[in-house]
This record gives structure tokens, sequence and C-alpha cells, in this order.
């Protein structure tokens, strides 16, 4: 191992050390103000030293690991959307009577998974990795013991329906190891180019594989945890799953797709547009008439990711493109989203109810503003960064030809859209009582869910210096 | 300085951000000035700018500013630019120029009125529009200024809501103008199919190589624009708007109902006179058009009684006049008029708005009269504004538009005796009628004492105006006066030149005689039914009272439209009144509500139907794939 | 063709062995419920363990320590079993395999500390709390 290889792996040798070093100081003294000062410093600095080492790669660091543009590119957003999740955790935690300090070792680990899964082509690290992302989840989902319910009963589910999904995963894995022989996503790509004729073995291998990472990216029929874990886990972990979760997966099943080329198979094809078609339509019928804005946000995110694998589907040029940009686009407006949640949740209360909402313009029209950003961009109105997503997907799609799925992903858009705007109108109904305006708080989440809205409208109106560089990192 | 392009339309919509936002809290004075100073602001910059092209032309006599590319993807890249040549470099001037002018008098016109600040809120956004409208590089932008100027003009029609008419006559304006604004929908969509972009100059290098002239698709398009001029300009036969119109503050007739936004379908024509050339045929309806319209309004002014609807009708007919231009293939004449046109009708709207200010807000002409002694500069500037109208030969600007618009139909390539005979008809109408006019509200005798003298900050609009009407024409003289060709060269650089038949070239000076008697007549002919014999007046319009009746109500287009379209259309409003159609909407919102209650049943929260989920999956994925 | 000929040769031992499975379950439910013996005394739903009717519930709950204690003994369990294979390729992993080995200790370690803080590894009745608690429930009584 090189002293090159040793700094392009930096990103991910930052956030080991650091949960180990936390682990040190949770030893020696408690202190909530400092581990989380440390954790930011340790997500900021694996940030920049994603972005940083891009000179020298691409990098095949070990036979499990690579270093190139896209694994950068992914390492630096899950680092940063972990970060954003730390900062609002922590005004969130504060007023709760748990143990707080070991949280911010999950979230690290959890975003060191993820990362792991964005640098893999090896299905020991795929699993090592999502091992590693699903654990930390499992945990930081139902850390809410001492203060609710829920938090413990959808931790639970999580855990179990994960193991099960994992169960699935491995045994695809071993179906594609017996007849290939291999590990490597490279190696699987070689031998499948090789093979003359492909056993049914192989194919059930990736299906179950399919299964697994449906399953992580909650697509329908593998979605229904979704709406019971975000709405039980505490809303900035709710985050960390929507995205953080998410982002990690998506890039393993691009890069594996790309490297063993799936897009050969055309029964694949045909059980990701099922399950992306089933993914908008359900996410979007199921969140109808919901009245709980976290299960609403649960219920898109299975919409979102359906949008996304029909980008994914293209498998032309855009492919890659397309789903990044979809998939920055979305962590930005979720990150508001839910951020706008953990910023109205007082203590042992999350404001979760559509009721919680009601006449928010009229008490703190900066967050309503906020959240009415992040909900127009989560229906893709144009001057978004939502709707330049779905634009690219649309564009992606159109190119191959995919008409059933984009007529699917329109109808779909226009469920979608009622219920954001359902939430909207609540938000800006007039106030019974207009004497109960609270003077908006200042503070350090604010300040972010700003940096977050600007950041949102701004990729809406100027995309195009995002799009070139993914375009020169993921899909060059 | 030419980067500064942006800011010309930037500077009043700015002003419209401010005064609606602190419109409240801004005193009042404040509050006129900031709307006035915008537009004074983006007039300057217009003139610097104009002064910066003409002394060293940009490459191509061309300017594109991009503001903002928004994405590129699959070809796709829509952007907003600004196109500066020297079109849109005259329609700026006169838009920030005027504009201001008229923003100056408003400050002392709208002075006891309470709406003052939304007044000029209002007015900024609708200079701004009107700008992104010339300035639009794409039909896109264009057509979003086009509703731009739509909503203001809409908004300042009815600025006094309060009476029921006013918001009945803004409705009209708006609807009418959106059965044009609908065609020329139809028509960008057209053209997006045929070259896939909106872009006007790409459109307009590719339409001659795409299609030959006569072509069924350049028809289309160019009849589909025209619908959208029409519409805007109240062309024959969406023109029965204008006159509602007037019902708006004076200062707004004159900047839109006059100047600008009228001539939008003049601006929209001249611009894409690729396509129109490829039309023939539609080149023809549009002189047509123009000839019938400007002999329409013509005959329904000579009848009106309302100062303003005089106006109004003058401006429907003069509107004509370009369009006559614009058919006969006359790009720079069409633009030369609108040019003169500008100045000389928004003066006397000014100038009617000093009057009916002085008068208690009377608009009746026959309870005027004698005016001329008591108010000396608004008589005076309102002659010259008059005169320009009437086109008095050699003095005013009007003479030399519109002398150059009956040449070219005569003499130009696509000219005939006929449109030329209905333009001089016209001429002859337009002096009676302006002479009526004038004799009416000034001379003869006062039957109410003006009790208003207008401020220094009407009469400074009105003198420069006047001034303005007087010297405007002198940029461009017929060719057997004088060698001076500034609008018509200037304008060479975006617009092609017309040819004129070699043979006719000797007739022109005729031709000027003939047009100078004909507007003399006109004027003795308003003298002497209304000055010096007005019982002959009278006794026409008694043994005539039918005909007066049908043309003082516009030739019955209202009545006409009122059985054909409106009756029909509210009968039906009125059987539809369980909206059927919606029923299909409802069901899908039902549909789509009952498919949540379905699917909400999986949501049970129970861990085993959630593996059971699961496992289905799976088993969908193992049947799909031991399937194939 | 012949390729479906083939496979439809390997599976149908399959299709006959799942077929009677089916069979064999069906014949056991159907032939047990057309055979059994079907009464509704007073006896019947109650659950019989030598002659004696169960009280209480059958679930207890014992203290989750003991669970943690067998975790970590499972966890420290695997992780010896890794380092002696690291051990037995002592040679062939050289000094990135020792390096490797050492900061996997330190790991260890680590977590080993950081257990032995939080209090983790106390188990049985902890005595300091015990005595805590009823100095505090005496200053109460006095009161």
């Amino acid at each position: 191992m090189s002293s090159e290889d040793f700094r392009s792996l930096l990103p991910l040798l930052i956030l080991a050390a650091a949960s180990i070093l936390l682990l040190v100081v949770i030893a020696v003294r408690r202190d909530h103000r400092l581990v989380y000062y440390l954790t930011v410093a340790a997500l900021a600095a694996a940030l920049a030293a994603s972005l940083i080492p891009v000179e020298y790669s691409p990098r095949t660091a070990s036979p499990l690991l690579v270093i190139d543009g896209f694994s950068l590119f992914y390492s630096a957003l899950l680092n940063a959307a972990g970060l954003i999740v730390v900062v609002l955790s922590y005004t969130y935690l504060r007023p709760l009577r748990e143990q707080m300090e070991e949280y911010y070792v999950l979230i690290l680990l959890a975003v060191l998974g993820s990362v792991i899964l964005a640098a893999s082509r090896h299905f020991a690290s795929f699993f090592l990795g999502l091992e590693l992302l699903s654990v930390s989840l499992y945990t930081l989902v139902g850390y809410m013991v001492r203060s609710r319910d829920r938090s413990m009963e959808a931790g639970l589910k999580y855990l179990i329906l994960a193991a099960a999904a994992a169960a699935f995963l491995l045994f695809g894995m071993a179906l594609v190891f017996y007849e290939a022989g291999q590990l490597g996503f490279s190696g699987i790509g070689k031998y499948l180019a090789e093979a003359e004729a492909l056993s049914l073995l192989i194919i059930t291998g990736f299906g179950l594989i399919i299964i697994g990472i449906g399953f992580k990216l909650a697509l329908a029929p593998f979605h229904m945890w979704a709406a019971d874990v975000y709405e039980g886990a505490p809303a900035p972990v709710s985050a960390l799953v929507a995205t953080v979760s998410k982002g990690g997966v998506v890039a393993v099943l691009l890069r594996f797709y790309s490297e063993v080329d799936g897009y050969q198979f055309p029964v694949l094809a045909l059980l990701f547009s099922i399950f992306a078609a089933a993914s908008m339509l359900g996410g979007n019928l199921l969140a109808l008439l919901q009245d709980n804005v976290k299960r609403i946000l649960g219920y898109s995110s299975i919409a979102h990711l359906g949008y996304l694998i029909v980008a994914f589907l293209s498998g032309g040029a855009m492919a890659a493109g397309a789903a990044t940009f979809y998939l920055v686009a979305y962590f930005i407006t979720i990150l508001v989203a839910f951020g706008v949640v953990a910023h109205l949740s007082s203590g042992e209360q999350e404001a979760e109810k559509l009721e919680d909402y009601r006449s928010l313009f009229w008490r703190r029209p900066g967050t309503a503003v906020v959240f009415t950003a992040a909900l127009l961009s989560l229906a893709g109105i144009p001057l978004t960064a939502g709707f330049i997503g779905k634009f690219y997907i649309a564009a992606a799609g159109a190119q191959e030809g995919l008409w059933v799925l984009l007529f699917i992903l329109a109808a779909s858009s226009v469920i979608g859209l009622y219920y954001y705007l359902r939430i909207i109108m609540a938000m800006f109904a007039s106030a019974k009582d207009p004497a109960q305006r609270i003077a908006p708080l200042f503070s350090g989440v604010g300040l972010l869910l700003v940096i977050l809205t600007v950041a949102l409208v701004w990729l809406g109106v100027f995309p195009q210096a995002m799009l070139d560089m993914i375009n020169e990192w993921v899909a060059g | 300085m030419l980067e500064n392009l942006w800011l010309i339309p930037a500077i009043p919509f700015a002003g419209f951000f401010i005064l609606a936002v602190l419109g409240r809290r801004l005193p009042r004075v404040a509050a006129a000035w900031i709307g006035t100073g915008s537009i004074g602001l983006s007039a300057l910059l217009a003139i610097l700018v104009g002064i910066r092209y003409l002394s060293a032309p940009p490459e191509g006599y061309a300017f594109r500013q991009t503001l903002w590319q928004w994405i590129e993807v699959a070809g796709f890249s829509p952007s907003i630019s600004f196109y500066l040549d020297s079109l849109s470099l005259v329609f700026i001037l006169i838009i920030t120029v005027v504009g201001f002018f008229i923003h100056l008098y408003s400050i002392e016109f709208m002075e006891a009125d309470e709406g003052l600040k939304r007044f000029f809120a209002y007015m900024n956004l609708f200079v701004g529009a009107m700008l992104t409208l010339v300035l639009a590089d794409s039909l896109v932008l264009m057509y979003l200024g086009w509703e731009g100027v739509g909503l203001g003009s809409y908004l300042l029609i009815g600025f006094w809501y309060q009476e029921p008419a006013n918001g009945y006559a803004a409705r009209k304006a708006f609807v009418m103008t959106r059965v044009g604004d609908t065609a020329m929908a139809l028509g960008l969509f057209l053209l997006f199919t045929s070259f896939g972009t909106l872009d006007i100059s790409t459109i307009t290098a590719a339409a001659p190589q795409q299609w030959r002239p006569g072509d069924q698709l350049a028809v289309w398009a160019a009849l589909l624009l025209l619908g959208g001029a029409l519409g805007k300009s109240a062309q024959l036969p969406l023109q029965t708007w204008l006159p509602d119109a007037m019902a708006g503050p004076t200062p707004v007739s004159a900047l839109i109902h006059a100047a600008t936004m009228v001539t939008a379908g003049v601006y929209l024509i001249a611009r894409m006179h690729a396509v129109f050339e490829l039309a023939p045929s539609v080149m023809a309806l549009v002189a047509i058009i123009g000839a019938a319209t400007l002999l329409l309004a013509g005959f329904s002014a000579l009848t009106q009684s309302d100062i303003k609807r005089v106006l109004a009708y003058s401006t429907i007919s003069q509107i004509g006049y370009m369009f006559l231009a614009l058919g006969l293939g006359a790009w720079s004449a069409a633009v030369f008029h609108f040019f003169t046109h500008a100045f000389f009708k928004a003066l006397l709207f000014l100038g009617a708005g000093a009057v009916i200010l002085a008068m208690h807000h009377e608009h009746d002409m026959f309870k005027m009269g004698g005016l001329w002694k008591k108010m000396p500069v608004t008589f005076w500037t309102f002659l010259a504004g008059s005169g320009a109208l009437a086109a008095l030969p050699l003095i005013t600007a009007g003479f030399y538009s519109k002398d150059q618009i009956l040449w070219y139909a005569w003499a130009g390539e696509r000219g005939n005796s006929w449109l030329w005979a209905a333009g001089m008809l016209g001429a002859l109408i337009t002096a009676a009628y302006t002479a009526r006019m004038v004799i009416l509200t000034f001379f003869g005798d006062m039957k109410q004492e003006p009790d208003k003298r207008p401020g220094v900050l009407i009469k400074i609009p009105l003198i420069v105006l006047a001034v303005l009407s007087i010297i405007g024409g002198f940029v461009e003289m017929p060719h057997n006066m004088a060698a001076v060709h500034l609008f018509s060269d200037w304008l060479g650089t975006a617009l092609p030149a017309i040819h004129v038949e070699e043979s006719l070239q000797a007739s022109e000076f005729l031709l000027q005689l003939a047009a100078a008697a004909t507007v003399f007549a006109g004027l003795f002919i308003g003298y002497w039914f209304y000055l010096r014999r007005p019982e002959l007046a009278a006794s026409a319009h008694r043994s005539f009272a039918g005909l007066h009746r049908f043309w003082f109500q516009g030739w019955g287009f209202d009545w006409l439209y009122e059985r054909l379209f409106i009756r029909p259309f509210t009968w039906l409003a009125a059987v539809n009144r369980a909206d059927v159609t919606d029923y299909i909407y409802t069901a899908l919102a039902k549909g789509n509500e009952s498919l949540y209650h379905i699917f909400s049943r999986t949501q049970t929260g129970q861990l085993r139907w959630y593996a059971f989920g699961i496992g289905v999956g799976a088993l969908i994925i193992i049947t799909l794939i031991a399937m194939s | 063709m012949e390729e479906d000929m083939i496979q439809n040769e390997i599976y149908w031992p399959l299709v006959a062995y799942a077929g009677i499975v089916l069979l064999v379950i069906g014949a056991i439910v159907v032939l047990s419920y057309l055979l059994g013996e079907r009464h509704d005394d007073k006896a019947t739903g109650e659950v019989f363990e030598s002659g004696i009717l169960p009280t209480g519930s059958a679930r207890l709950q014992f203290s989750s320590h003991f669970y943690l204690i067998a975790m970590f003994f499972v966890i420290f369990d695997l992780e010896t079993a890794f380092i002696v294979a690291w051990a037995i390729g002592y040679e062939e992993a050289g000094w990135p395999g020792f390096i490797g080995a050492l900061i996997f200790v330190g790991i260890l370690l680590v977590v080993l500390v950081y257990e032995w803080s939080t209090g983790a590894l106390d188990y049985g009745p902890q005595g300091q709390k015990i005595i805590k608690a009823l100095q505090k429930r005496r200053k109460q009584q006095k009161i």
C-alpha cells in the first residue's frame, strides 16, 4: 500500500479513525458538545479529503475498493449529507433524556458504510459496507428508547426486515459466485462477457441481489417498512435514512450494473421497470390523503426512488449523470424537509401531524417559506432543483424510448403534487388567533436551512455548473 | 454601454417591486417619483445605448446579451437573452422616452387619486413587460412580455375598479386580446414543430430555406401570428375592445392604448417579416385588414362625442395605416409611422387629459368649447398634435410618415390603386374628424369654465411631445424633397427595403399634392360643418340618424359579437351549470382516493405482513426470471 | 426446442417432488380432519400439564444484562478467531499483516475501554447504587 493509496483512501480512514477516537472520548468523559464538534470536524475533513485527491484518481486501492471520480463525488455527497444531519441532530437531541454521544458514533459509521458502498468493486466490500450502514441505522432508528415508543418499534421492524433482505442479497451473491467463480465486479463482468450460455442460476442470483438493493431503496414491493421507519425514527435519522443510506446503495447499484453490464438482461430491465412503476404509483398514492408529514415524506421517498430508477434504466450515456443529479437534488430537498420537521420538533413532541403545520406561515414565516420551497422542489416545480432533476430524467428516458415509464412518471407526479400542495395550503391557512406569532429564532439550524434552500433554488436556476461537475466526475 | 442593455427592462421591474413591496410605507410623493424615476433612468440608459449603437454599431448591427442559460440537456438549452437591433432600439427609445414623459405627467394628473401608488406600480410593471417584449430574443420570452403587457393593460383599464363598467371594459380588453393570443400561441407551437426552436433569429434565418413562398405551413404560421397581432393592435375583427379601454386613467390611454402596447402587433409582424414574406396571401390580407380598419375606425371617429373615444378610434385607424404598410412590405414605413404616431397620439391623449381634468372629468366634447384662450399651452400643443394626426403637409411629422405609406400603397411592389384610394379616403376622414375634435373642444362658445389650470408637470410633457410631433418627421423625407433617409437607412440593417415600381417614380410629386389637397379638404369639411355652419352638421345628423348610430357604435361589431358569441356562450354555460366535463376529473380524483384507501390497507404496521411483502417480491422476481 | 427438453428433463424430478410434498401435506391435514375426534367439553381448551393448571405468563423478563454479556462473549470470541487466523498466516502476511493486526487489536482495546467505562461490564447487583437508593429512602422517611 503506497502513500498515494493511503491518501486516496483518506475519506474512509478519517471516518473510521474518528469513530474510534469518539469512543475513547466518550470513555473518558461524556460531553455532548465536544462529541458534536469532533463529529462535525471529522465529517468536514472527510468531505474535504473527498474533494482534494481527485488528481491521482482513478485508483484501485485494493481488490475491494476503487477510488475514482465517481466514488469521490459520492463520498463528498454522502459526507455533506451526514454533516447536515449531524448539525440538525444537535439542537434536536439537546432537550431529550437520552445518552446522545453514541448517536454521533453511529452516524459516522453509517456514513462510513455508505462511502464504502460507493467505492466498492467487490461483493465483500459491498456486503461489508451495506451491513455497516444497516447496523448503524437499526440502532439510530430505535435510538429514542426513553422518549418515544414508536422509535423502538421502528428500529426493530427495520432490523428484522433488513436482515431478511440481507439474507436474500447474500444468497444472490452466493449464486453468482457459484456460477462465475468471482466476487469482484469486473471479474463477474468478464465472466459474463465470455460465457457462451448463461445459466438461470446466475440471473436468479442477480434477481436476489436486486431484492437486497430494492429493500434498501424502498422500492415497491419492498417498500412497506419505509413509512413506519420514517415515522418512528427521530427526524434527523429519517433524513439520514432518506439520504445517506439511499445514496450509497444507488452508487453501488450504478457501478455494479455498469461493470457487469446488467443492461444485457432484458428480464432484469423488466423487473426494474415493474419496480419503478409500482414505486412511483404506489408511493404517491399512499401519500395522497396521509395526515402525518413524516409518513408523507417516507412515501414520497418511495416515489422519488422510483423516478430515479427510471433514470437508471435509461442506461444510455446520460443514465449515471441523470441519476446522480437527481440524487443531489433529492438530497438537498429532503434534508430541508426533514430539517424543518426537526427544527419544529420540541423535546418529546415531534412536529409530524399535518395539524402542527396549520397556519405555520403566520407563526414562523421563514420556516414556512423554506418548507414550501422544499415541497415545491419535491413536486418538481420549475426553478427548483427537483424540476431540473426530473427534467434530466425525462430527457434520459426519452432518449432511450422509455415512454410507458415516462408517462407513469408524469401521471404520478401530478398525484404527488396534490399532497405536497395539501401541506403548503395548510401552512398558509389563515391563523385562528393571529396573536401567537412567534418571533423568528435565529439559530444555526435556521441558517443551515436557509443555505440549503438557497442551494435548492440555485440548482434550479443555474444547474449547469453542477451538471458539468457530475459529467466530469461521475459520467466521465 | 451595450452590456447595460438588461438594465433597461430591469429598472422598471425593480421600480414595480419596490412600489409593490414597500408601497404602503412610502409617502405618496416618493412613490410617484420612484415610479417616474425608474422609467427616467431606463430612458436615459436607452438613449445612451442608442448613442453607442449608432456611433459604433456592433457586429452585424445586432447585439445579443445572454443573461441566463438555464440548462443544456439533450440539445435543449433554454436561455433568456435580449436582442438589440435597430428595430428593437426604435421601440425601446419610444417606450422609455414617451413613457417617461407620460409618467411625469401622471404625477400631477393622479395627484389627488388615492390609488396613486398602485397606479405607478402597475405602470412600471407595464413598461418592464413591454421592454421585455421588444427586446426578447426568443418568441417564448416575447410571449411572456406579450402576456405581461396584457396583464398591465387589464389592471390599468380597470384601475378605478369601484365602477363596475370599468371592470367590464378591462375584462373585455383582456378576453378580446386573449382570442388573438391563443392564435399566436398556436402559431408558436407550429413554428416550434417546424424549426425545433423559438429563437427568433434562428427562425428568420431558417424559414426561407425550409419553406418556399406560399407554402401551406408558412401561410398558417403567418396567419396565426397575425391573429395575435390583430388582437393586441385592435385591428379588424378584434378591434372592439380599444374604445372601451378608455375607461382607464388618461395617461394609461396615452401610454398603453396609443403609444406602445397596441403597436406590439406591428412589432411582431415586423420582427417576423421573414415568415410573412413567405406567405404572400397573408401579406395581402394584412394590407386589406389595415385598409378596412382605417376606414371603419375613421368613420366611427367622425361620430363620437367623447373626446377619448375619438382618439381611440383614431388610434385604431392609424394602426390600420401601419398594418397597411406592413402588408405592402414597407416595413420601415410602418415603423416610421409608429414612431411619429407615438409622439402625436400620446400628446393628444395627454392634452385631452388636461382638458378633462380641467372640466371635472367631463369627456363630452359638445359640453366643451372655447377653451383656447383659457388653456393656451394645452391648446397650442394639442393643435400641434392634431396637425400631425391630420398630416398637415410639410410642417408635421405625421405628414412624412403617412405620405410614405400612401406612396408605397401606390408605387410599392405590392401596392395597388384600391389600397391607395382607401388610404386617401382615410386621410380625408382623419383630417375631418381631427378638425371636428379641435373645433368642438377649443373653439365656439364656452359652455363650462375650466377651473383647474395645468401645472408645470403637465405642461412639460405636452411641450416636449409637441416639439417631437413637429420635428420627429424630419429624419425621413420623401425622395423628391430632400435626401434625408436616416430612418429607413437605420432600419435597413434589420428590415428589408421595399422595391418601388420605376415607372411610377415620376408621379410622386403629383401624389403628394393630392394627399395635401385631401388633408385640406378634410380640414375644410370639419371647419364648414362644425364652426361655420353647425346647423348643417345637426341636420346631417338628423337625416342620417341610422347611419350615425351605426358608426357611433363602431359598425355594430359589439352587437354582432354579443349575438354571435356571448349569448350562445352564456346560454351554454347556463345549460352546463352542473359542469359535465368536470365529472371526468371528479371521477379521476375519486378513483385516486379509493386507490389510496385500498393501498393504505397494505400498511398494517404488522411486521409479518411486511415480511410477506418482501417474500411476494422475491416470488415475482424468481417467477419472471424462470419464465424468461 | 432441444434445450427446453433438456431443461424439462432436469426439472421434472423437482416438480414431481414438490407435487409429492403437497400431496403428503394435504393428505395429513385432510385425513386428520376427517378422522380426528371432535368434542367440545369444559376442559378441552385448557392447557394440560401434569394435572396442574398453569398460573401466570410463561414470558418472564430476564435482565438484559445477561444478553449483553452473551453478546460480548460472541463478539470477542469471533475477534479472537480473527487473530488466530492471522497468527497462522503470520509468515505470509508479513509486515502489512502485522500492522493490520495491530490496528485490529488497538480497536479491540478501545472498545474494551469504552465498555468498561460505560459500565457495560458491571453485572450483578451494584453495591453503590443500592446503598445510594437506601440512603435516599431513609432521608425521605425522616422527613
